[in-house]
């Protein structure tokens, strides 16, 4: 029980860190792009993508030992579909506003390269639990940057943050202007590849090996 | 290929569990995926239906309500107030191309449009017109809302776009629309101009036209721009209604097409396109 305990705490760590999605695998940079222009968007996404790579990859890992390898990726691809579906009906019918919000982007969760990649490598070798947790992980870490990336362009791009203006009136009374760049994605990719350089600049988490 | 075969079902008889690579068993295996999943996303979506169309309806409610400035922008009080409101409120009509009110049968009639009259006990308080233009990326619908002289914008409010968020999605956000407020659409000559959207800020316009621009989005260009043709052209399909408006109200329905032979009918009847050709260039 200790041994399952601290194997998932490990399966955590390297999702949300060590391994994490965008600044690791690289993987989900398109949507990351996209919605991290506000907060409270890339939280939502954060959010419904977390729930979508947990339960996909719980579903996709209990049937691992049925799902025919020559079609598996196709099978993965229906799974994942209709969970999204299903939120989007959800969110939809019970929180119309944010789906409103959301608008496109939860119909683009199927096509999260996260999503798959995760079925892929982890929830096809896994224990269903293990998988559980593999994608909770991976899209709190996910979620995580999403978050961090959408609140230096938000700050930056319009000068609020979660929609509250939060740049005093003597700054823009004193010619302050809100950065353009920011609210574009080129913007995002600034902040996402420095933020990979970072990560991979500390020490004793790269993993290319230093000469 | 006989080689093939014979290997596979060697292999089957190898293991005691029957082989999951099978090609029967793959197209079973297929064949329930799909069953399980279509019938899973078939059952939320009929089973979330209801609840999403209340959803939508109270959702175009609010938004006819932003723009007649019952509802301030960006807030949603829950549903019982906002059908109380409604009620209250705004009158859905139907008017001919003419601007004469219609039984709400003729529906289907030829030129039939919908206005929604906003009024404050028996009196008109002025009309919201529907407007569905195209955007960047999909159709933007919303609701443009007039005070009863026919040429002032009392309101705006948009209920459906797929514009991406922070960007051309800003003309949901509450700045964009108390923008509209108070702005015209004829000119200090009287003449038809629509209410564009201006790159950028309207203070930077000349003096002249201030009055028929609202403030731009940056970065949103050409949603700006799509929105200003769309709004454009709902006005001058609505023009008719404008016009009455301007010269004391819509036409009632009761009234028939010999009174209008009178000396009201030179300004009820706009020659068609009238005012709009001078500002097309």
């Amino acid at each position: 029980m200790a041994r399952e305990k601290s194997k998932r705490l490990d399966i955590m760590i390297r999702g949300v860190w060590t391994e994490n999605p965008v600044t690791f695998q690289v993987l989900g940079i398109c949507s990351a792009l996209a919605v991290t222009v506000k907060m409270s968007t890339a939280l939502v996404m954060a959010v419904a993508l977390t729930v979508v790579t947990a339960f996909s990859g719980l579903i996709i890992s209990s049937l691992r030992k049925q799902i025919p390898s020559n079609i598996r990726i196709i099978v993965e691809l229906a799974v994942i579909a209709s969970l999204v579906i299903i939120t989007d009906e959800v969110l939809k019918a019970f929180f119309y506003d944010i789906s409103k919000q959301l608008s496109i982007f939860v119909g683009l969760i199927i096509t999260n390269c996260i999503v798959l990649g995760r079925a892929e490598t982890f929830a096809l070798a896994n224990k269903p639990m293990d998988s559980f947790v593999d994608g909770i992980a991976n899209g709190i870490g996910y979620g995580l940057l999403l978050v961090f990336v959408a609140f230096i362009r938000e700050l930056l791009g319009s000068g609020n943050i979660f929609g509250f203006s939060v740049i005093p009136g003597f700054m823009t009374a004193s010619g302050y202007q809100n950065m353009g760049l920011m609210v574009l994605a080129p913007g995002a990719f600034f902040i996402i590849g420095l933020l990979v350089w970072l990560k991979n600049s500390l020490s004793g988490v790269s993993h290319e090996t230093r000469s | 290929m006989s080689e093939n075969k014979s290997e596979t079902k060697a292999e089957a008889k190898a293991k005691t569990k029957p082989d999951k690579n099978s090609r029967k068993n793959v197209i079973r295996f297929a064949l329930i995926v799909s069953f399980v999943c279509s019938l899973l996303v078939s059952v939320a979506a009929s089973g979330l239906k209801d609840r999403q169309d209340v959803n939508i309806a109270l959702d175009r409610r609010v938004n006819l309500l932003r723009a007649a400035n019952l509802v301030e922008p960006g807030k949603k009080p829950p549903g019982e107030v906002i059908n109380t409101l409604y009620a209250a409120h705004i009158e859905d009509t139907i008017v001919d191309a003419n601007g004469k009110i219609l039984d709400p049968d003729d529906q289907g009639a030829s030129g039939a449009m919908h206005v929604y009259l906003y009024k404050k006990g028996d009196k008109i308080e002025g009309y919201i017109l529907p407007f569905n233009s195209r955007g960047l990326w999909g159709k933007i619908q919303g609701y443009l809302a007039f005070k009863d002289d026919g040429e002032t914008v009392s309101g705006f409010s948009v209920y459906s776009h797929s514009e991406t968020p922070g960007l051309g999605g800003e003309i949901e956000s509450a700045w964009f629309q108390k923008n509209f407020k108070g702005k015209k659409i004829v000119n200090s000559q009287n003449e038809f101009v629509s209410v564009g959207i201006a790159k950028g800020k309207v203070e930077n316009l000349p003096e002249s036209k201030k009055e028929n621009y609202v403030d731009g989005i940056s970065g949103a260009t050409l949603t700006g721009q799509y929105l200003a043709e769309g709004i454009k052209s709902t006005l001058i399909k609505y023009e008719a209604v404008s016009i009455n408006f301007r010269h004391g109200g819509l036409i009632p329905k009761d009234v028939t097409q010999k009174d209008m032979t009178g000396e009201n009918a030179e300004p009820r009847t706009p020659a068609p396109g009238a005012g709009v050709d001078k500002n097309q260039k």
